[in-house]
């Protein structure tokens, strides 16, 4: 082997719906620099051993968003992750096509319903008569409203966020992580108009569905931090129309109910959370809890520290960003 | 089949804004893309856009540095059109919703940038290209048009003397259509993977500018390649010059700061194809880094500065390089950047034939002339995609409806599918590394007329090869490899024109250097070369450059 090179033992998803009956790995051995990106070894097994290995990619430079796939079970960009650090983790490289999309063929999948919940959120700007564009002349933003944005203009679309997240995987409902960010990027333009419109819809449009798992923000190889976002504009929200969804009570029960003694009352949380019919439904799931663990559907003692608690709240309220 | 008034074929930021244009003018508007409009490589651009709009700057500057970079050969009736609509252009984008990088006094920000007199280029981070193409994509998604996603232009269709439609496949389900179109727009944006060290993306192989050729289309300049100075090392990917322009300087293996031998005043900051052939002559002339390379410094503009201005910048060298650009210098050599030259146009897109536009890269008017200057060409994406847009709509509303004739789709598809029946014959990706290795070698930033010739006949050769090219995959979908093949077809006509046009120019003019012909020759070469595509090659004629302003004068800087 020539020096600087590692061996790499890579087994690719294969599926083409026409021919093939299951999926099946293709294991392929590569001789490669330890820095090399995943995508680079990829057509190197195009160019060398099989030219019909397929899938997406442009750029090669991590800005398309075109190459996102499972790496060793990480939704990444192919372009962005270098062979040696998964060799060293996982001694072979294992590629799947993205989740919680169907699969096309090998490494491409279908993202219209990623894209389709995208342009759901009308991502586009809606005009805003109290700051019109000025006639012939860019709009101005000061500083702290371009700090807003966040790293949300660093969003490539790729849908990593989507692929990882398992609110997605679990409910149709839920717009996905980008989409979210992307709708954060609209909120808080001060060119746009739509804002109280945006927020109206997206609590009952999904927003309480995310899990909260962060596994988006571990996912984005940009940094977009969609989970940091989605919080943001479930505070917003709130701050809005108060707490009107099963998510958004929840929220707000589970942060007074601290407040009031230091630990969680679960069966009040339950009643802030939902209406008197809809907690009829809840009653076999509080029945069930009650045989294993009694002791939670019974109203706890105020802890001992409460005035502790009760500073941090005050700090909180003072401090919201104290947080973060 | 599929008809519609106007056909964009491509979604970058010069399709999706003549896209705009003709749906706002009332017209059916289809856009055909092989990639994902987000995906398209406008989005890769990094430094910015050119517009004159700061106090002591002026729209006048603005097209003298424009005229001057083209070394003479752009037109300058385009130019002054061009510059005068870089204000508006911007302010539009803005107003779309573009997240553009601003100062503490709330206004646009702008850099410097090389050739220009002021620091003119407004930016988004480093990341103007994605910036635009989100804030288009967004805005055109408000409005009603069909987009054909995924799927593959092959062939333009001409006849009874004009514009019929288009072929194409559908890349996902692997069938071929014919989508009729009174006008279409060719905005398939570069092809420098006629280059094996390129900045552009996998996907920039000039298919649209190959097909106009093939249809007909009189391609203009295309000899004139641009080489940036800086590309990292191994991938090719670009370090945009807003690095220079934030304070970066180059060094050669003596630690020199060579720039000042080659541009005493503007140093680092000269001109594209100056700096890149400074930097060839000082690895050339052995002092470069073993390996022939040499460094770009930003250490010395500390830590907060280079991870805030130039945070793509960090990424890319950590991530592909293996560099850290905060403590580290980058290994950089000049790579295949831009192609000036594209299908050749008036200042309203139209091209020699009747109802076929182009607009962006894929298209010359000529602004760039032989040379074209950064922050210039995302302006141009925006104006001239958007008269384009204008005129094709236009042309629809006058032109009576095309038909494409009967049996064209068949023979398409069964002259293409042949590729994959075929038991022997080469793999596209060898013919096309075969074609990369030639180019890189002997149609580089100093061209010798030995090589030139000898480039002639590789590519040529390629060329038959190409006849008996092999598809070995045989799925109908997703079927990259025939894109490949097919891609690999349009790259080999565009090579050999590019060589053709290069060896008949004997002079130098902007980033055709020929070491035999050292110098530009106004009185025989201030002329834009066309290409017309014939049985045995390109046709070589040649057309005048406009004038309105500015007298040629020697480009020193
Ligand atoms: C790395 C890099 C950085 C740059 N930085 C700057 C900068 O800072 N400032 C500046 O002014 N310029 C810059 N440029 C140049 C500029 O980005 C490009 O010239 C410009 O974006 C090209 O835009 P376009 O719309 O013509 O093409 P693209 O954006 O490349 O779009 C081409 C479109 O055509 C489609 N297409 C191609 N072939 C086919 C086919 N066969 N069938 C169907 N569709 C097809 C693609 O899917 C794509 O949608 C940079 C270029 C590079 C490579
Ligand atoms: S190829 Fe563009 S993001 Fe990886």
């Amino acid at each position: 082997m020539e020096a600087g090179l590692v061996k790499a033992p890579i087994e690719v998803y294969r599926f083409d719906p026409t021919h093939d009956r299951a999926p099946r790995y293709d294991r392929f051995e590569l001789e490669l620099a330890p820095h090399t990106p995943v995508l680079t070894a990829l057509l190197k097994i195009r160019a060398d051993s099989d030219p019909s290995l397929t899938m997406r990619y442009s750029c090669r430079s991590s800005i398309c968003g075109s190459c996102a796939m499972v790496i060793n079970s990480k939704s990444r960009l192919a372009c962005q992750t270098p062979i040696g650090p998964e060799l060293e983790r996982h001694g072979r490289i294992v590629i799947d096509p993205m989740r919680n999309m169907p699969v096309l063929r090998d490494l491409v999948v279908e993202m219209g319903g990623f894209w389709g919940n995208y342009r759901k959120l009308e991502p586009h700007l809606i005009d805003n008569p109290e700051r019109p564009m000025p006639e012939g002349r860019p709009s101005s933003m000061s500083p702290e409203e371009v700090e807003r944005f966040k790293e949300t203009p660093r969003c490539i679309a790729c849908g990593a966020c989507y692929s990882a997240c398992p609110a997605v995987e679990h409910d149709a409902a839920f717009p996905g992580p980008m989409s979210l960010a992307k709708l954060y990027r609209f909120v808080v333009d001060p060119r746009d108009g739509g804002q109280r419109e945006r927020l109206l819809k997206i609590q009952p449009g999904g927003l309480w569905l995310c899990l909260r798992c962060h596994l988006c923000t571990e996912a984005c190889p940009k940094d977009v931090r969609p989970s940091e976002r989605i919080r943001d504009l479930k505070e917003m929200a709130i701050a809005l129309q108060g707490a009107t969804e099963h998510g958004s009570k929840h929220a707000v029960a589970f942060k007074e109910n601290i407040r009031e003694r230091g630990v969680l009352n679960e069966f009040k949380l339950v009643r802030q959370t939902y209406n008197p019919i809809e907690m009829l439904g809840q009653v076999p799931q509080g029945l069930k809890i009650r045989r294993k663990k009694p002791e939670i559907t019974q109203t706890p003692k105020p802890i001992e520290g409460l005035a502790e608690v009760e500073k941090l709240y005050e700090i909180l309220d003072d401090e919201p960003e104290a947080t973060k | 089949m599929h008809r519609h008034d106007v056909v964009v074929v491509g979604a970058g930021l010069a399709g999706q804004r003549a896209a705009l244009a003709a749906v706002e003018a009332g017209k059916d508007v289809a856009i055909v893309s092989k990639l994902h409009p987000l995906r398209s490589h406008s989005g890769a651009a990094q430094g910015g856009i050119n517009a004159a709009v700061g106090a002591e700057d002026s729209v006048d500057t603005h097209i003298y540095d424009t005229v001057k970079g083209s070394d003479y050969l752009g037109d300058q009736d385009a130019i002054e059109f061009f510059c005068r609509s870089a204000g508006p252009t911007v302010v539009e984008m803005e107003h779309f919703g573009t997240i553009f990088s601003r100062g503490s006094d709330g206004q646009l920000a702008s850099r410097p940038f090389g050739g220009q007199g002021f620091p003119r280029t407004i930016y988004a981070a480093d990341r103007t290209g994605l910036a635009l193409l989100q804030a288009l994509y967004e805005r055109l998604g408000t409005e009603s048009f069909t987009l054909y996603e995924e799927w593959d232009l092959t062939r333009i269709v001409v006849g009874e003397g004009r514009v019929q439609g288009i072929i194409a496949f559908d890349r996902r389900h692997g069938d071929f259509a014919g989508i009729a179109a009174k006008s279409v727009v060719i905005a398939t944006g570069p092809a420098g993977r006629v280059y094996g060290r390129t900045t552009n993306a996998h996907s920039c192989t000039g298919d649209g500018i190959a097909a106009a050729y093939r249809a007909g289309a009189l391609l203009k300049d295309m000899e004139f390649v641009q080489f940036h100075p800086t590309a990292l090392l191994e991938s090719g990917i670009l370090i945009t010059e807003g690095a220079r322009g934030e304070g970066g300087i180059l060094k050669n293996v003596n630690g020199e700061r060579f720039m000042s031998k080659y541009a005493p005043h503007v140093l680092d900051l000269a001109s594209r194809d100056v700096v890149s052939r400074a930097i060839w002559t000082e690895v050339k002339e052995g002092r470069g880094f073993p390996g022939g390379y040499v460094h770009l410094e930003l250490m010395h503009l500390g830590r907060e500065r280079i991870e805030s201005r130039l945070q793509e910048i960090c990424d890319f060298c950590r991530n592909f390089a293996g560099v850290d650009p905060v403590t580290q210098p980058i290994p950089i050599m000049p790579g295949q950047h831009y192609m000036m030259g594209g299908v050749g146009t008036n200042i309203r897109g139209e091209t020699n034939i009747p109802g076929l536009f182009a607009a962006g890269e894929a298209a010359c008017v000529s602004i760039h002339g032989a040379n074209r200057l950064g922050g210039n060409s995302l302006l141009e994406t925006l104006v001239f995609g958007k008269e384009a847009g204008i005129h094709a709509a236009a042309h629809a509303e006058k032109a009576s409806t095309t038909e494409i004739p009967n049996g064209l789709v068949e023979e398409e598809t069964a002259l293409i599918r042949g590729m994959s029946e075929r038991k022997d014959g080469e793999e596209p990706q060898h013919l096309r590394a075969e074609m990369q290795a030639t180019m890189d070698e002997l149609v580089g930033i100093y061209r010798h007329p030995n090589d030139l010739t000898e480039a002639l006949r590789r590519i040529r050769a390629l060329q038959t090869r190409y006849q008996s090219v092999r598809v070995v995959d045989r799925s109908s979908i997703y079927n990259i490899n025939l894109t490949d093949a097919l891609e690999t077809g349009h790259m080999l006509d565009l090579a050999e024109v590019i060589v053709i046009g290069a060896i008949a120019r004997t002079e130098s003019r902007g980033a055709h250097a020929r070491v035999d012909f050292p110098r530009r020759d106004d009185v025989n070469w201030m002329k834009h070369t066309m290409a017309r595509r014939t049985a045995t090659g390109p046709e070589l004629s040649y057309a005048p450059v406009a004038f309105t302003r500015w007298e040629p004068k020697e480009r020193v800087y």
